[in-house]
């Protein structure tokens, strides 16, 4: 069976074709689909184990202006980092919540 | 001028014709925006806090199993958005973003597990990227744009620790105290805290405070604006099983209670609570893909300055 085809219309599908076909070369989402994907290497190695800490074992922030001050020494006499300067005081979260 | 085509040379069958329109159909699904990421804040404001954690991406293969873990445990909403090869959706609380939850399989064949991903904010991604690489650290996923939430990149530093950097477009989160529920704090757990802490001043300017410890282990504080930002912490003994991460923490009211929950709801308990230097209880726990994070409490009196 034969059907009747403007060229106006051959052309528009034509465009459309080649823009959707550019589009795929062209295109990315979030983890693109084109080997420099968001997530490729995000998974965290597996067969280890977290945590294991004991008591002691601070790992939150001091409170601002608590007891915890600086350290009078530190366990490398050089250490590999630009310590902040002695007259700076301990720094915590921030006080005021949201909104007020 | 409209011509029309007969005779067998110059003629479409409806048949080609289909062919043709189902090729058209298909190419343009697959070339369609496969998602727009939404900012992460609004309304959008130019605030940028340098070394700030301000976002986090769960990485999982199970995004509606994470839905029903987090949803229950912090009281989480989401936001879906879908993608052409999994799903990314936006968790909320009390309507503001509180991280996103990514749909990725498992790498075949690896041992791999999933975990939350720490996004640090840099005014300039690229700048950020020049700086890691001079300072050791791999990239992971090259710097790339996002068009209404932000240009990103992935990294790990020069022990392994894998972390994002992210020039907001919406601008940065305010610097408050983090309700319940909200991420509060980040570590890194790391073999080497001291070369650690020199990283990460060289890449984001952080002022760096040694904090005394009463197990021996080195405890170091990040700063910015003088504000605590995050920790870099000695790793456990036995090494061998362990390898540097970054960890994030969520507040909570009573990290006992939460804990509680997580096994209730099919996590398990990594780190059992215990007080931290601040004085309230911490933990460490893993949610049933086993993606491990942390649990904060603190209070309001925590934050109070102190007279001297």
């Amino acid at each position: 069976m034969k059907i009747l085809v403007s060229r106006r219309s051959m052309r528009g599908l034509i465009v459309v074709l080649f823009a959707a076909v550019a589009g795929c070369v062209a295109g990315g989402g979030y983890d693109g689909g084109v080997g420099v994907g968001y997530a490729v290497d995000l998974y965290e190695p597996g067969g280890y184990d977290y945590g294991g800490w004991g008591p002691g074992y601070g790992v939150g922030p001091p409170r601002r202006g608590g007891d915890q001050g600086r350290a009078e020494s530190h366990a490398a006499p050089h250490p590999a980092y630009r310590p902040a300067s002695r007259s700076r005081s301990m720094p915590s979260l921030p006080t005021h919540s949201r909104g007020r | 001028m409209t011509s029309r085509y007969h005779g067998h040379g110059g003629f479409l069958t409806r048949w080609s014709l289909g062919v043709l329109a189902s090729i058209a159909m298909m190419a343009t699904a697959a070339a369609a925006p496969t998602f727009v990421l939404p900012p992460l804040f609004q309304p959008a404001s130019s605030e940028h806090h340098e070394g700030k954690v301000i976002w986090a991406d769960l990485v999982t293969p199970d995004v509606a199993g994470a839905k029903r873990f987090y949803g229950e445990l912090f009281g989480w909403t989401f936001n879906d958005i879908h993608t052409g090869s999994g799903g990314y959706s936006v968790a909320l609380l009390d309507g503001r973003p509180a991280g996103g939850l990514f749909q990725r399989a498992m790498p075949a064949g690896e041992r791999r597990q999933p975990a939350w991903l720490t996004f640090i904010s840099v005014r300039d991604v690229a700048a950020a990227e020049r700086h890691i690489l001079a300072q050791g650290g791999k990239v992971l996923s090259p710097p790339r744009s996002y068009p209404d939430r932000g240009r990103q990149a992935v990294f790990a530093d020069p022990q392994g620790a894998v972390f994002a950097v992210m020039q907001s477009f919406s601008g940065d989160p305010q610097d408050v105290l983090a309700a319940p529920g909200e991420w509060i704090w980040s570590s890194v757990i790391t073999r080497d805290p001291d070369t650690d802490a020199a990283f990460y001043q060289n890449v984001f300017g952080y002022e760096v405070f040694e904090i005394p410890s009463n197990d021996g282990s080195t405890h170091i504080l990040l700063s910015t604006e003088d504000y605590a930002r995050a920790s870099l912490n000695t790793l456990p003994a036995d090494v061998a099983k362990r390898h540097p991460h970054w960890l994030n923490f969520v507040r909570v009211n009573s990290a006992t209670d939460t804990a509680t929950r997580v096994e209730a709801l099919g996590g398990r308990v990594l780190v059992k609570p215990f007080p931290d230097r601040h004085g309230g209880l911490i933990a460490v726990v893993a949610d049933p893909a086993g993606a491990p994070f942390g649990l904060l409490e603190w209070t309001d009196t925590d934050s109070k300055e102190i007279a001297k």
